[in-house]
C-alpha cells in the first residue's frame, strides 16, 4: 500500500524533471540564454488568448522568426497585476526590449518605470495611445479610434447613406465612444445606440437595434463596433427589419469576413492586429542594433484599413492561416 | 501504581516522537513538493535567472498576494468552513478605498482603516449567515461572491462611468501608504514589502493556530464540531471570527495592489478563491477539515508563486499555469492521503 | 421464581436522607410538540455510586440524558444539583455546575491529539496580559498522568486520539470528565460500540470513576453490562419510568427479564408453541 504510492510519487518527481531538463536542453539549442549572443525581445500584452490576440502573437512569432531573435510573449488575460508582475519578471530575467498592450496604464507605470531604469527600450501597442510617453515608450503601435471612425464615416458617405446608427456594445469603453465621435466628424448625422447587454447577449442586442431601425425609418446605415455585433446582432435585424440598410463593422472574424463576399455587409475596419505584434519588434530590434528611435515622439498607425468585397476573398484565406 | 513500569516504554516514546512526529506534520507533503517544483523551475529556466536572489524576488512577489489570504482561508478550512468570497473581497476592498479617495476625497490612511472595517463587516455577514442558516458555507459564500461581484462593477460604473477606479496616486497620503504597502526594498534585486506582509500573517496565523487555546478550537470546531460544541468550545465565535479574519485579508491585498497599481479594475481578483483553497489544501489541509497548517498554506502559496513566474521564465505560456495548478493540486491530494495514512497508522 | 409474576418494586430511597442527591429528578416530564418523549420521570443519583438508566432503543434515554446534561429543559418537573432546584439553559452550564456527558459520539476529535482533546475547552495557559498561550508542556504531562491514574499507559499524548482503540478514547473523555472536578459523569451508551473484551476495560474505569467519588450515570441498553457495575438500576420504557431497583435485591436474570418484557416474551413463546411453529 505505501511503496506504490510512494514510487508513484518519486515517477512523477522524475518525469516532471526529466521532461523540464528536455525543454531546457531545446531552448539552448535555439540560441541560449540573455547571456548569448541572441537578443531577447519580450511582449506583454492584456490579451486573452482570443481570435484577436492570437493573430498578435502570431505576428510578433514572425518578426522574431525574421530577425532571428528570441521571443518572450506573455499575455495577463485582462489581469493588471498579473501583467505588472510579467514585466517586471522581464525585466530581471534580461528582456533587451519590451513591447506592451496599455489599457490600464496606471497599473503598469511602476513596472516601466523598473524597466525604463534598466535601461529597456519600450513600446507600446493596442491601447494606450495617449500616455505611451508617460509609460517611456517611444513610440505606440495602433489603430487611434477616432481616426477609424473618420475613415468609416468618410466610407459611409461614399456608399451613399444619410443617416448612420452607431451601436455601443459596451457604456464605459472610451475607444468605443471615439469611434463614434471620428465618424459623426466626417459624415455628420450619426446617432448613437447603447446596447444594454452587449456581447453578453446578442439576441437582445438584436432585438434592441431592430426597434431602434423600426422607430426611426431615417436610418438607413448601421455602424457596428465589433465583429462579432455585427454578425450576431446587427445584420440579423436588419433582415429583420427588411429595409435595405449599408453595414459595416469595426474588427475581423471569419463570419465577418464571410459576410462581406456575400454582399450583406459592406466593409469592416480592420485594425490589422498581425502588424501590431510585427512592428514592435522590428522597432525594438531596430533601436538595439542600430540605435534607431522611430516614430518622432508619435504613434504609429496600422489602420484603419478595409475588408471590403474587393479583398474579401485575400483576407479570408489569410484568416483562415491566422495571419488576419 | 508502580513507576518503575513506564520507563521502558520511554524509551520507545523518544523513537517514535522522532519520525513519526516529522511524517504528522502536514506542512511536510508541501515542503516535498516545493523542492521538487523549485528543482525543475531551475532546471527548465531559460534565462538563467530563476534560481538567484533576483528570481526569488519575482516569484515571492507572485505568491504573496496569494499567501496572505491563503493562510487565513486554511484556517477557516481547518475549522471546516469554506470562503468562495475571499477572491472578489480582494478587488472590492481596493475599489472601496479608491472609491473613497478620488470620488469622496477621504484622505488615504483614513480611507485604509474604513476598507478594513468594510471587510471586517463583509466578514461577518458571511459568518452570521453562514451559522444561522445553517447553510453549507460553500453555498453562502458563493452567494456573496456573486453580490460583490455585481456591486464591483455596478457601483464603479455608476461613480465612475468606467470598470475602474484610476488615479489613487494623486490623493491625500498616499505615499505614506504606498512606502508601507506597496514599495520595494534591497535595490536591484526590488523585494516587494507585500512579502513581509506575507511572512507576518503567517507567523501570526502559525502562532495562534499551534500555541494558543484559539487554536485548539480551530481544530475542534473542524475536526467534530458536535464533540466541539458538547465540550464547551465557542462554536459561533471561532468560525465568525475565522470569516472576519479571511475577508480583512482579502483588504489587506486589495490595499496592497491598490498601491502599487495605482487603480483598481472592477473584475480584480475574481478567480483567485480557487488559487487560494489550492494553495491551503497542497499545504495540507484536509477538503472536511480538522487537519492543516498555516506554513503549509504558505508554501502552497510559494509554489504557485514559482509556478507562474518559473513557466515565464521557461519560456512556456503563462496559460499553462493552469494546468500545472490542476496537476499539484491532484499530486498535492495524493501525497497528503499517503502521509496522513501513514501517520495515523503508526501507532500499529 | 414464576415467569409471568412482575418483578417486585421497590418504593424509591426517603426524601430525608442524610446528604441531597448529588442529581436528582422529580416527575419530569419531556413533550416535543405532540410526541410526549418523557413522563413522570423520578430519579436520583448518588456521589460514589454507579446509577444505571436501562431501557431499549427509543425508550426515551436520548432526552434523558439531554436533560441531565443540560441541552434541553424539562417541559414539567423539576431537576436539582445538590438539593437546589436548578434550570440549566446550556450544555455550559451544566458542565459548571459539575455534571460531565460523555455522549455516544465520544466528545473527542479523532484528528487532534490526545492532550489536546483531554484539555479540550479547558485549555492550561501560560503568559501575560492578553497575549495567552498553551501550556503544552503542562499539558502533556498532566494528560499522560491522569490517564495512568485510570490505568491506561498512552504511550505519546501527542498521537491522534483516532488512533486509539475504542475503549481508550472513552476512557480519556472518562479521566478528562473526572480531571475537571465532575460530580455527576453521564455515559451515554458507552459499550455499546464495543467488543467483549474493550467493554470490560470501560466498566473498569467505570468504576475507578465511582471509587474517587464521581456520581455515577451510566446509560445502556444492555442489563449485562448495567449488573455488572451498577448499583441502582432504573428502567425506562417508552419515556416512563417502570422498575427501580437496588443492586442487592436484583439478580441479573431478573434484570434481563424485566428489560426484555419478560411477560411478553413468555406470551409469545407460548403463542408460537399454539401454532405449531415452534415444537
Amino acid at each position: 500500500m505505501k511503496a506504490p504510492k510512494l514510487g508513484l510519487a518519486a515517477a512523477v518527481a522524475a518525469t516532471l524533471i526529466l521532461s523540464a531538463c528536455a525543454s531546457g536542453t531545446e531552448s539552448d539549442d535555439d540560441g541560449g540564454s540573455s547571456d548569448g549572443a541572441e537578443m531577447k525581445l519580450c511582449m506583454y500584452t492584456h490579451g486573452d488568448g482570443g481570435g484577436f490576440w492570437s493573430v498578435v502573437k502570431k505576428g510578433a512569432e514572425k518578426a522574431a522568426d525574421d530577425l532571428g531573435v528570441e521571443l518572450d510573449y506573455q499575455e495577463s488575460n485582462n489581469d493588471a497585476e498579473a501583467q505588472a508582475q510579467l514585466i517586471e519578471a522581464g525585466v530581471s530575467a534580461g528582456c533587451d526590449g519590451i513591447a506592451v498592450s496599455a489599457p490600464n496604464p496606471d497599473a503598469i507605470q511602476g513596472a516601466m518605470d523598473a524597466a525604463a531604469d534598466a535601461g529597456i527600450p519600450l513600446v507600446t501597442l493596442n491601447s494606450g495611445a495617449s500616455v505611451f510617453a508617460d509609460l517611456h515608450a517611444f513610440t505606440h503601435v495602433g489603430q487611434d479610434e477616432f481616426i477609424a471612425g473618420q475613415e468609416a464615416g468618410k466610407r459611409f458617405k461614399e456608399l451613399g447613406a444619410t443617416k448612420v446608427l452607431c451601436a455601443i456594445q459596451e457604456a464605459n469603453n472610451i475607444g468605443l465612444q471615439q469611434r463614434c465621435d471620428g465618424a459623426k466628424d466626417t459624415f455628420g448625422n450619426v446617432e448613437n445606440l447603447q446596447l444594454s447587454s452587449g456581447l453578453t447577449d446578442l439576441t437582445k442586442s438584436e432585438a434592441e437595434i431592430q426597434a431602434k431601425l423600426e422607430s426611426d425609418g431615417d436610418i438607413d446605415a448601421v455602424f457596428s463596433l465589433n465583429a462579432d455585433i455585427a454578425t450576431g446582432s446587427a445584420l440579423p435585424a436588419v433582415e429583420a427589419v427588411g429595409r435595405d440598410l449599408t453595414v459595416g463593422t469595426v474588427d475581423l472574424s471569419g463570419d465577418a469576413i464571410q459576410a462581406i463576399k456575400d454582399g450583406t455587409m459592406a466593409f469592416a475596419v480592420d485594425q490589422q492586429q498581425y502588424a501590431q505584434g510585427y512592428l514592435p519588434v522590428v522597432l525594438l530590434y531596430l533601436n538595439k542594433t542600430n540605435g534607431h528611435v522611430l516614430g518622432g515622439g508619435q504613434p504609429m498607425y496600422t489602420g484603419p484599413g478595409f475588408v471590403t468585397s474587393e479583398n474579401a476573398d485575400l483576407v479570408q484565406k489569410l484568416a483562415e492561416e491566422g495571419t488576419r | 501504581m508502580s513507576v518503575t513500569t513506564p520507563a521502558p516504554t520511554d524509551e520507545r516514546i523518544a523513537t517514535t516522537s522522532g519520525l513519526t512526529r516529522l511524517l504528522r506534520r502536514p506542512e511536510l507533503g508541501a515542503l516535498m513538493g516545493a523542492v521538487v517544483v523549485y528543482a525543475m523551475f531551475s532546471v527548465a529556466d531559460t534565462t538563467g535567472k530563476f534560481a538567484t536572489i533576483v528570481g526569488t524576488a519575482r516569484w515571492t512577489d507572485s505568491a504573496s498576494t496569494v499567501g496572505i489570504v491563503a493562510v487565513p482561508v486554511a484556517l477557516l478550512m481547518i475549522a471546516g468552513e469554506f470562503d468562495l468570497s475571499s477572491g472578489v473581497m480582494v478587488g472590492t476592498s481596493g475599489l472601496f478605498c479608491g472609491l473613497l479617495t478620488t470620488e469622496y476625497g477621504v484622505p488615504m490612511w483614513p480611507a485604509i482603516l474604513l476598507t478594513f472595517a468594510f471587510a471586517a463587516c463583509i466578514g461577518l455577514v458571511n459568518g452570521w449567515l453562514v451559522m444561522l442558516t445553517g447553510l453549507p458555507s460553500f453555498i453562502v459564500t458563493l452567494a456573496m461572491f456573486f453580490s460583490l461581484r455585481g456591486i464591483n462593477l455596478g457601483v464603479t460604473k455608476t461613480l465612475t462611468d468606467t470598470v475602474r477606479v484610476a488615479g489613487v496616486d494623486k490623493v491625500d497620503g498616499f505615499d505614506s501608504a504606498a512606502k508601507v504597502f506597496g514599495s520595494t526594498f534591497w535595490h536591484p534585486y526590488d523585494y516587494r514589502i507585500a512579502v513581509v506582509w506575507w511572512i507576518a500573517v503567517t507567523l501570526l496565523a502559525t502562532t495562534i493556530l499551534t500555541k494558543t487555546r484559539f487554536g485548539n478550537w480551530i481544530y475542534a470546531v473542524g475536526g467534530d464540531k458536535l464533540a466541539a460544541r458538547n465540550t464547551g468550545v465557542p462554536v459561533w465565535r471561532t468560525k465568525i471570527t475565522l470569516f472576519v479574519a479571511t475577508s480583512m485579508a482579502a483588504a489587506l491585498v486589495g490595499i496592497i495592489d491598490l498601491t502599487r497599481l495605482r487603480s483598481m479594475q472592477a473584475g480584480q481578483g475574481i478567480g483567485d478563491e480557487f488559487t487560494f483553497i489550492i494553495a491551503a489544501v497542497v499545504g495540507g489541509c484536509l477538503l472536511t477539515g480538522g487537519f492543516g497548517s498555516a506554513i503549509g498554506a504558505s508554501i502552497g502559496a510559494s509554489i504557485i508563486g514559482m509556478a507562474f513566474i518559473g513557466i515565464a521564465y521557461a519560456g512556456w505560456n503563462t496559460d499553462w499555469t493552469w494546468l500545472f495548478l490542476g496537476v499539484i493540486l491532484f499530486a498535492a491530494v495524493l501525497v497528503n492521503t499517503f502521509i496522513s495514512k501513514r501517520a495515523a497508522g503508526a501507532r500499529r | 421464581m414464576t415467569a409471568i409474576e412482575p418483578v417486585p418494586e421497590l418504593t424509591p430511597p426517603a426524601e430525608s436522607d442524610s446528604q441531597p442527591a448529588a442529581l436528582q429528578l422529580k416527575s419530569v416530564a419531556k413533550s416535543f410538540g405532540s410526541v410526549i418523549a418523557l413522563h413522570d420521570i423520578t430519579l436520583r443519583v448518588d456521589a460514589g455510586m454507579v446509577t444505571c438508566v436501562l431501557g431499549d432503543n427509543g425508550a426515551g434515554k436520548s432526552t434523558l440524558i439531554k436533560i441531565l446534561s443540560g441541552v434541553h429543559r424539562p417541559t414539567e418537573g423539576e431537576l436539582l444539583v445538590h438539593g437546589e432546584p436548578t434550570r440549566f439553559s446550556s450544555p455550559r452550564e451544566a458542565q459548571n455546575a459539575g455534571i460531565a456527558t460523555v455522549f455516544q459520539d465520544l466528545a473527542t476529535v479523532p484528528l487532534m491529539s490526545v492532550w489536546r482533546n483531554f484539555f479540550l475547552g479547558n485549555e492550561p495557559l501560560r503568559g501575560v496580559g492578553p497575549v495567552k498561550f498553551l501550556d503544552a508542556k503542562k499539558a502533556k504531562r498532566i494528560c499522560r498522568e491522569e490517564l495512568l491514574a485510570m490505568g491506561i499507559d498512552i504511550r505519546d499524548a501527542e498521537q491522534p486520539a483516532g488512533t486509539l482503540s475504542g475503549g481508550e478514547r472513552q476512557a480519556v473523555a472518562i479521566a478528562r470528565a473526572v480531571h475537571f472536578g465532575a460530580k455527576v459523569l453521564i455515559l451515554d451508551e458507552p459499550t455499546s460500540a464495543l467488543g467483549v473484551k474493550q467493554s470490560g476495560v470501560v466498566l473498569k474505569y467505570v468504576l475507578q470513576a465511582r471509587d474517587r467519588g464521581v456520581a455515577v450515570v451510566f446509560i445502556t441498553h444492555n442489563p449485562h453490562h448495567a449488573h455488572l457495575v451498577g448499583d441502582r438500576f432504573y428502567l425506562l420504557n417508552r419515556g416512563q419510568m417502570t422498575h427501580e431497583f437496588e443492586r442487592r435485591t436484583v439478580t441479573r436474570e431478573e434484570l434481563v427479564r424485566a428489560m426484555a418484557g419478560g411477560a411478553e416474551l413468555e406470551a409469545l413463546a407460548h403463542e408460537l408453541e399454539d401454532t405449531g411453529l415452534r415444537p
